[in-house]
């Protein structure tokens, strides 16, 4: 049986205290207040939290959000690289959180967790992509986006420590991204799935070669930023970062789910995207990316109901998961080249 | 009994939940997990019927392109030396052979749900063996005519079958 509300609240603060007298040099008088849960998708727990201490004498307060692995979710990813690829595109241009610290096995915080500054700003994506909705704000957070990526895929990584990231080389980038889902899939499918293996087998034989080796933020969209207005804060859920294509996080973010084509077309993202960055996308290569951003859907949902059904998470969000893939494959059949 | 169905129970358990319990509980995860099992338990109420007729349908359509992929087989052995394709065929024939027992007039939607899970796995043989490893080095593989019949016919068949499955996984209102 889980602990009530307020005793989860009160053993968070006892263990964010602890963590934090171990982390912070010198820190005395440790608070921790205004704790409360947020939504952070499936695959993380999200507390915020202020913490006041003295150091010297003088008093510090920092506004945090602290991201906790769940116990089991859709993609069950280390939060390490997520932690570290934060704190390595600190300052880069690319907007992210400020990493504070992290307790990588739990020792401190129950379950792998890390802590970021609080950012301002909302995620919901939704509200930015109804027919109703501002368009001329959601148009111009698209543009923004094609800055960000144009940002994020032209850093230069090789400088940065990213070496927590597997290689990759333009020949093996596809590959490895194919291998990696396909691996999930043999793991989590709870039949045998041939319009699945029928993908697998198209992508293997179609898989292009990368014009450039970027970092790829992997989850790439609307609904993993945080705005105000018509402004990116901070991008959001790194978890599946990995060094590849570029083209796939453009492909990512103008999935039919969470796309903003009602307000920029692909074609008019990918030419802002190309005059920021330099980088230009091949058609060929970025309909590969969309197949494969079909094929990648339809297995973190069939992660996600494994999970339920293996019981090993209670969160009724991803019991009836599997339902959805059905539509993802069919978007994959329609955009399949003769 | 008819009367309540399935449906009507499903359907009656979900109203009450959005109208009478959804209200009392404040906004948070719980909230959310109740949202949550209110589509489940809808979606259930709509297809629980359809079940069964879904999974006899997609059967019958993937025992009948297996059935026509056997005969492309067998004339593709008359042509070529891949030794390789006979086994498959005869794998597949027998296979096509077990079907469900033909004395019961209505299987039960788990019966028909083993067999589809059966008859999926051919599929994904068939697909193996025609993509595998051996089949670039093979003289005379299905890269002929009968390769690119199959090919064309499973394409058909796989968009036959999500079809199917939409109709029993997506609620009418979310479908295009």
């Amino acid at each position: 049986m889980s602990a009530s509300p307020a005793a989860a609240v009160e053993d968070l603060v006892i263990r964010l205290t602890n963590f934090l007298a171990a982390n912070l040099e010198g820190a005395s008088g440790i608070r921790i207040d205004n704790v409360a849960p947020i939504t952070a998708g499936n695959a993380r727990q999200a507390w915020e939290f202020d913490v006041r201490w003295l150091d010297g004498g003088k008093e510090r307060k920092v506004s945090c959000v602290m991201l906790r692995k769940a116990q089991a979710g859709q993609l069950e990813t280390d939060l390490a690289p997520e932690f570290r690829i934060v704190s390595a595109l600190w300052n880069s241009g690319v907007p992210v959180a400020r990493a504070l610290w992290m307790d990588g096995e739990g020792r401190w915080l129950e379950r792998p967790s890390f802590i970021v500054e609080k950012v301002a700003g909302a995620t919901d994506f939704l509200a930015l992509l109804k027919p109703e909705a501002a368009a001329e704000r959601s148009r111009a957070l698209a543009e923004q986006l094609a800055l960000v990526a144009a940002r994020l895929h032209t850093v230069d990584w090789k400088k940065l420590a990213v070496d927590f990231l597997p290689a990759t080389t333009p020949e093996t980038a596809a590959a490895q991204q194919i291998s990696y889902w396909e691996a999930l899939f043999l793991k989590h499918r709870m039949e045998p799935h041939p319009i699945m293996v029928a993908a697998f087998i198209w992508l293997k034989e179609h898989r292009p070669i990368a014009r450039r080796i970027s970092i790829v933020h992997g989850d790439f969209r609307f609904g993993n930023f945080l705005y105000e207005g018509d402004r990116i804060n901070a991008m959001l859920d790194w978890e599946m970062v990995h060094l590849g294509d570029p083209a796939e996080d453009i492909a990512w973010a103008y999935r039919s789910l969470w796309g903003p084509q009602a307000f920029l077309s692909l074609d008019k993202f990918v030419k802002r995207y190309t005059e920021l960055s330099g980088i230009t996308v091949d058609p060929e290569t970025l309909l590969f990316y969309r197949l494969l951003g079909e094929v990648k859907h339809s297995i973190i949902s069939l992660t996600g109901a494994r999970s339920f059904m293996d019981g090993r998470t209670r969160n009724l969000f991803l019991a009836d998961r599997a339902s959805t893939t059905a539509s993802y494959l069919m978007q994959f059949l329609d955009w399949l080249p003769e | 009994m008819t009367k309540p169905s399935i449906a009507d129970l499903l359907d009656g358990v979900a109203t009450s939940l959005r109208e009478s319990v959804l209200p009392e509980i404040p906004a948070g995860p719980t909230r959310r997990q109740i949202q949550a099992a209110i589509s489940i338990i809808r979606r259930a109420s709509l297809v629980w019927d359809k079940t069964g007729p879904y999974l006899y349908a997609d059967n019958k359509d993937i025992e009948e392109t297996l059935q026509q992929a056997c005969s492309m087989l067998e004339r593709a052995e008359s042509t070529s030396s891949d030794a390789e394709l006979k086994p498959l065929r005869q794998r597949l024939h027998a296979a096509l052979d077990r079907r469900c027992d033909p004395d019961v007039a209505y299987p039960s939607p788990a019966a028909l749900g083993a067999r589809n899970v059966e008859l999926q796995a051919l599929l994904v043989e068939l697909q193996q063996a025609l993509h595998g490893p051996s089949s670039s080095e093979s003289s005379g593989r299905l890269v002929s005519a009968e390769w690119t019949e199959i090919a064309a016919m499973l394409r058909g068949l796989f968009r036959r079958m999500l079809q199917r499955e939409l109709q029993v996984s997506t609620p009418p209102s979310a479908r295009k």
